[in-house]
């Protein structure tokens, strides 16, 4: 019973690492210029939503939100430009 | 004669208000002036007191509290049974969790969440980061595992849509000792994002439950945990991710030494507004396959029983949330479907499904009062053979809520 299982793994990590690399092959790992050029504030109502209310500006003071921001890069797994972005908009948005 | 003594007195006059108004405006100026100076020389110096350094220490927290009535009525061999009960707080849903964040330039943060809760006092996450790279964090201390995103990312009272977590999420560990590297990488149009851990591991109990946060090894294995995300979409609305746990879980020098777990988890996460509405759809699912072992049976401890270790459980939930109707912006609806189920003949198997519905109201982006109606069933799967099949169990609970985060 354990061979089909093993084999059952290995098969679906295979798929996974196949689907991953073909994707990372269509797409080079830089971002397209749409993407790099998003500003602050797209960044801002696009990610933090993804998991709770997109905060606002006000409520914290900009070396607050320095420290927010690396909290959150942790969290969200955001790229460090989205980060400094996101931080940006949120502490002259005040 | 007397015209010009007039006009004597009056230029006279003139020029002694001119004089006098000189005066005056050089008083003025010379005040103003000086006050100015006085008052830049002030704030430079708080300025300077003020201006920040290397290090920046802050804490916020949070904190939430509820109301729980629930009816119960269990069947066992068919003896009915009910009880009712309710509560302050919300059952274990209650906590006051203070966060506190030290960071030394934009290099290092060091993360520490004390909980109160469960009636006790506890850790949440102790940890260091070491921002290495621009796509690169190194973490170590005791954090939070790299499995399915829920315990990570969606399980604090403000954060989450429901009073309650889903069932079975507890039987996933939530935090360990170990190292951690994680990081967010652009992928052309689309983003992916990566988190893996070395950590101490879970620990295989005498019953075939599992605990895990030991500071000691109780081997010489070490648990590998992973997880890989992917954003398909440049508006990062879709984010799908796959996880892994594998390590020894037993005893070293005893017989269950090379008992292995294998966790697995697919989790979707999927927030977009198709206005006026706020789509927010989140599911994980998870898989527990633990390696097959004998047990002592708690009937008769000269002999021995085992049986198949697998758990599952996953949730579906789905909130919708009018933002773009004035009159309705503040307001959330919330329903999710549990499942979750323990493996049948051990002393603690079950199938249980549960589903849940909320209405939230959100004070402002991080402040949300909350009601929650929950409905239970659960059928046990447990042996009879050694006295723990329980029967039957239908519940059904009303939560009311408040969580803010500050």
């Amino acid at each position: 019973m354990e061979k089909p299982k093993t084999l059952l793994s290995l098969s679906i990590g295979l798929v996974i690492s196949f689907g991953l690399m073909t994707m990372i092959s269509m797409n080079s790992c830089a971002p397209t210029k749409a993407i790099a050029d998003k500003t602050g504030v797209q960044l801002w109502s696009e990610n933090c939503q993804r998991c709770h209310n997109t905060p606002s500006p006000t409520t914290f003071s900009p070396e607050i939100w320095e420290t927010v921001g690396m909290h959150m890069q942790t969290r969200a797994l955001l790229t460090e430009k989205e980060r400094d972005k996101i931080i940006e908009f949120l502490k002259s948005s005040r | 004669m007397k015209q010009k003594l007039f006009i004597n007195k009056c230029a006279l006059i003139t020029t002694l208000l001119i004089i006098v108004s000189v005066n005056l405006f050089a008083q003025v100026t010379g005040t103003v002036d000086s006050s100015i100076y006085d008052r830049l020389n002030y704030l430079e110096e708080q300025t300077n007191y003020h201006k920040s350094g290397d290090d920046h220490f802050m804490v916020v927290g949070l904190t939430t509290f509820g109301y729980a009535a629930s009816k119960s009525i269990n069947n066992l061999n068919g003896v009915i049974t009910s009880s009712k009960s309710n509560s302050f707080p919300d059952g274990d849903h209650y906590e006051f969790s203070p966060m506190l964040l030290w960071r030394h330039g934009k290099k290092f943060l060091m993360e520490f969440e004390p909980s109160f809760n469960n009636n006790s006092l506890s850790v949440n996450w102790a940890d260091i980061s070491y921002f290495a790279l621009p796509n690169l964090i190194i973490r170590a201390g005791y954090f939070v595992l790299p499995f399915g995103t829920y315990n990570k990312k969606q399980a604090a009272g403000w954060i989450n849509k429901l009073a309650t977590d889903p069932m079975g999420i507890s039987a996933i560990p939530s935090t360990d000792y170990g190292i951690e590297i994680e990081g967010g990488l652009p992928l052309g149009s689309m983003k992916m994002n990566y988190d893996f851990s070395l950590t101490n591991g879970l620990q295989l109990n005498g019953d075939g439950t599992l605990t895990g946060g030991n500071i000691t090894d109780n081997n010489n294995n070490k648990t590998f945990t992973g997880r890989l995300g992917l954003l398909p979409f440049s508006n990062s609305c879709l984010e799908l991710g796959v996880s892994g746990m594998f390590g020894r879980v037993g005893d070293i020098g005893t017989p269950y030494e090379n008992v292995k777990s294998n966790f697995y988890a697919f989790d979707l996460n999927f927030v977009k507004t198709f206005v006026p509405i706020l789509v927010n759809i989140k599911s994980q699912y998870n898989i527990i396959n633990v390696g097959d072992a004998d047990y002592i049976s708690p009937v008769n401890s000269a002999q021995t029983y085992t049986f198949k270790n697998r758990t599952t459980n996953g949730f579906v939930q789905c909130a919708i949330r009018p933002t773009g109707i004035l009159a309705l912006k503040d307001l959330e609806l919330a329903g999710r479907y549990t499942t979750y189920s323990t493996p049948a003949n051990s002393t603690w198997g079950s199938d249980q499904h549960s589903f849940s519905i909320g209405l939230n109201y959100w004070l402002s982006w991080r402040a949300v009062a909350r009601i929650t109606y929950e409905t239970y069933t659960g059928n046990s799967t447990a042996s009879q053979a050694l006295n723990a099949f329980t029967g039957t169990t239908n519940t059904n609970t009303l939560y009311l809520q408040f969580s803010i985060q500050l």
